[in-house]
């Protein structure tokens, strides 16, 4: 064995340390903020019913199923709002069944995890528990399935390619490096953005000041949207908060539209969704800013309705 | 030294009741369920000096919370002083870290002793006259605060760091099980959101001088200064446990340098300084040291008070409280001075907070903070709302479950929801769409009353000479409640554009919110 001194141990070591930052500084990741091309007629699959299972159950399989977006053996996301300390009637957050019955689904296809997960407004344990997603997860009983709170050392800045309102923001690595995103948000007011859906549903999985986003709203949540593709957005919208979103906290403002809306476009789901509250699609400026920039579609007469 | 049978069950009984405070000590803390299903403020349920602050303080005593206060004082005045030697958790950790420390055996003048008194004294006094300052000196309540706002934060960012360090650097074995436990640690031993707090370094600094004077002489503390040690050595006067032999013996003395407390004379036993540690049973050379219920003559010494200083004590009690009285009223000195949700007005609840920093640790939102000089020179310690670090959680109850002494009441969730704590008011010169002209809705959005305490108003404006259709932020008055979300999610950096004042709050007498035609 050859024998080092000192001297050649540390200018080793420095020269180690020295070549693995510079591989570090390579600008890999930011190579995964490329916008998605937007599929020219995408599916979309609206459906009514007042069974919450079934109705996620018809939704999916009208469009082939949830084995078109998930396969065997991969890691899967699914991203409800559980942003508020609000119970199920209330309808600030997510139905826990709908996210149960998409979990299911995915088992049955095959995921080998699915990680649920919200970066909640007010306190995560309340949010998780009073929203009914914590029982109803606990509830399937599955190793495969966990409800996670939210890892702060998990965020990383990531450049976005053509961000017009960002340049770079903080992203959460778990929803970047699943293999599916399954977007669940529910339909809601919002005095902003006139409603929250698919694309404000994606703020929770950012890190940063988000507050800083309302400022453009529409042009910060198409940069967003720009980074993160959900390979499905599954709107629920069997009941909707019509006012004093997206919060709500009385039951007047509630409305049971017994709607569940789904589709590989964000941006087309979004745009149906509108319809829902009286809206247009290019009423609310968060559709239409992620449409110009080619995110998805949001003219309803070029979506394939199945 | 020898230890006897009596000792080891002293220190059995010491760690127990430690360990025992340090698990309710984590479990004040919601973990998923509303009401807090232990009794986690148990250490001030049996603190004689929180019950006499409620005894003194306007209303009836809270019976229903602090009737084990009351069986301690009777065990006490039945066997004397074995809180301070059995069960306090602040003499526990002297005793456990004086050998750390290290221990002086200084012989100081017996005259120290008397300082306890005259504390308790003057203390109560002042209490009985309005200012009540018996939290900054009860052991207990240091012991809680310390640990709250200094050691605590201070154990949670070490394990946080450490926990950092294993998860951004790849360590063969060490980071896969520092990945693999750090759940079990968050969800049992760590707290949920890293503790933050104002006053953590000028605690902690009383704390260790505390432990420190372990260095001067063996529970310098207990036997000096501490007013409950006090209190309890003036209740062990007819105690009915008696050691025997009550004097120093003829031909030994060996008491005289051994007592921790120096409660050995040759006149006879100071009861009320024996902290009933028991160690004597075990180091008497010739084993004669007995306790038992007394029989024959009682050769009691007591600390000689002596009247002049009783009455000097008491007389500056009383000096104290018109003192205090004559300073401003501090509401509007300082409009920020905001107090938890159900606490009382805040003359009585100055008169009935012991600061023993148990809201401060509960609260889920971290909005509770110790003041220094914000509620005025007899605030020190109390707690204060403060917005910009966190908000009061529109769903919870838990500061008003722990209190001990009623100075945040319970109040049930419906009541809760419409107490009214402060106003947020918006400051144009900061606002996002009054100072710069761009949308921001972030303060409407969080607002958790169910008909929205803050709302959107469009207007038509002039920007840059052109007219501008924008909305602003508008408070309804008469809807806010003053929990303050706004305040912290404001996205503006530094001070919030909008802040909570204490205008309006339900425990004031007569509300002065000005009703208008803006709501």
């Amino acid at each position: 064995m050859t024998r080092i001194d000192r001297r050649t141990f540390i200018r080793q070591s420095i020269r180690t340390a020295l070549a693995t930052s510079a591989v570090g500084c390579l600008p890999a990741l930011d190579l995964l903020a490329l916008p998605a091309l937007a599929a020219d007629s995408p599916p979309l699959a609206v459906r009514k019913g007042k069974n919450v299972k079934q109705l996620v159950q018809e939704t999916i399989g009208a469009l082939g199923g949830i084995e078109q977006f998930v396969k065997s053996g991969e890691v899967v996301v699914v991203k409800p709002n559980i942003g508020w300390d609000r119970t199920v009637e209330l309808a600030a957050n997510t139905h826990p069944e709908v996210v149960t019955t998409l979990v299911e689904l995915c088992l049955d296809a095959g995921a080998k995890q699915v990680r649920i997960f919200d970066r909640t407004c007010n306190d995560e344990r309340r949010c998780y528990t009073q929203s009914g997603i914590r029982s109803a997860v606990e509830g399937l009983k599955s190793d495969r399935v966990s409800l996670e709170y939210m890892d702060r050392r998990a965020y990383k800045e990531l450049a976005i390619k053509g961000g017009k309102a960002f340049d770079r923001w903080e992203f959460y690595m778990p929803v970047i490096e699943a293999d599916r995103l399954i977007n669940v948000p529910i339909a809601k007011h919002h005095s902003i953005s006139k409603l929250t859906l698919g694309m404000k549903n994606l703020m929770g999985v950012i890190g940063g000041n988000r507050g800083r986003l309302h400022h453009q709203i529409a042009e910060s949540l198409a940069d967003i949207a720009s980074v993160i593709h959900p390979d499905l957005t599954v709107i629920d919208a069997t009941r909707i908060l019509v006012a004093n979103g997206p919060q709500g906290g009385r039951t007047e403002d509630v409305r049971n539209t017994e709607t569940l809306i789904a589709s590989p476009d964000m941006v087309a789901a979004d745009a149906y969704a509108t319809t829902l509250f009286g809206f247009k699609p290019e009423d609310v400026s968060t559709v239409v800013a992620a449409a110009q920039r080619g995110l998805g579609v949001m003219d309803l007469k070029k979506v394939r309705m199945v | 030294m020898k230890n006897s049978t009596w000792t080891y069950a002293r220190k059995i009984s010491q760690s127990f009741c430690l360990a025992v405070f340090l698990w309710l000590f984590l479990q004040t803390e919601y973990r998923g369920i509303d009401q807090l299903p232990y009794p986690v403020s148990l250490l001030f349920r049996i603190d004689p000096l929180a019950a006499l602050a409620d005894f003194l303080a306007p209303g009836p005593f809270g019976w229903q919370v602090l009737w084990p206060a009351l069986l301690i004082l009777l065990g006490t005045v039945l066997f004397g002083r074995f809180f301070c030697g059995w069960i306090c958790p602040l003499g526990s950790t002297l005793d456990g870290l004086g050998k750390v420390i290290g221990r002086g055996r200084r012989a100081f003048s017996p005259g120290w002793r008397r300082v306890k008194y005259y504390l308790l004294i003057g203390m109560a006094t002042a209490t009985l006259f309005g200012v009540q300052l018996l939290g900054l000196f009860d052991p207990l309540a240091i012991f809680l605060r310390s640990l709250t706002l200094a050691v605590y934060p201070a154990y949670n960012y070490g394990l946080n760091r450490v926990f950092d360090f294993f998860y951004e650097h790849d360590v063969p074995l060490l980071s896969a099980s520092a990945k693999n436990s750090y759940p079990f640690f968050r969800d049992n031993l760590m707290a949920f959101h890293q503790p933050i707090f104002s006053l953590g370094l000028f605690t902690l600094v009383i704390f260790l001088t505390i432990l420190l004077l372990e260095k001067v002489e063996h529970r310098f503390w207990c036997k000096n200064l501490c007013p409950l040690g006090g209190l309890l050595g003036l209740c062990s006067r007819y105690a009915i446990l008696q050691r025997t032999p009550q004097k120093l013996c003829a031909d030994c003395k060996a008491c005289d340098s051994l007592c921790r407390s120096g409660a050995v004379r040759s006149s006879g036993h100071m009861r009320s300084e024996c902290l009933l540690c028991m160690d004597c049973t075990g180091f008497c050379p010739e084993e004669r040291v007995r306790f038992g219920l007394r029989t024959g003559s009682d050769n009691y010494v007591s600390v000689d008070l002596q009247r002049r200083g009783v009455l000097t004590a008491m007389a500056s009690g009383v000096m104290l409280a018109p003192v205090v009285r004559i300073g401003p009223v501090t509401h509007e000195q300082n409009p920020y001075l905001i107090r938890p949700p159900g606490a009382v007005a805040e003359s009585e609840f100055l008169q009935r907070c012991v600061r023993c920093a148990e809201c401060m640790k509960v609260c889920i939102g971290r909005t509770l903070q110790p003041a220094l000089l914000q509620a005025g020179p007899v605030g020190l310690w109390t707690p204060l709302v403060v917005p910009r670090i966190g908000y009061c959680e529109y769903n919870c109850t838990l500061c008003g479950q722990v209190c001990p002494t009623g100075a945040i009441a319970p109040l049930k969730l419906p009541e809760k929801k419409k107490n009214v704590i402060g106003l947020a008011v918006i400051k144009k010169d900061r606002c996002l769409p009054f100072a710069k002209g761009v949308e921001c809705l972030v303060c409407e959005e969080h607002c958790p009353t169910g008909e929205k305490a803050i709302v959107m108003e469009e207007k038509e404006v002039l920007i840059n000479g052109e007219m501008r259709r924008l909305k602003f932020p508008k408070i309804i008055d008469k809807l806010c409640i003053g929990c303050g979300i706004c305040e912290t999610k404001c996205p503006v950096e530094g001070a919030s554009a909008v802040r909570i004042i204490n205008e309006g709050e339900s425990r004031r007498k007569r509300s002065e919110l000005l009703a208008g035609p803006y709501g």
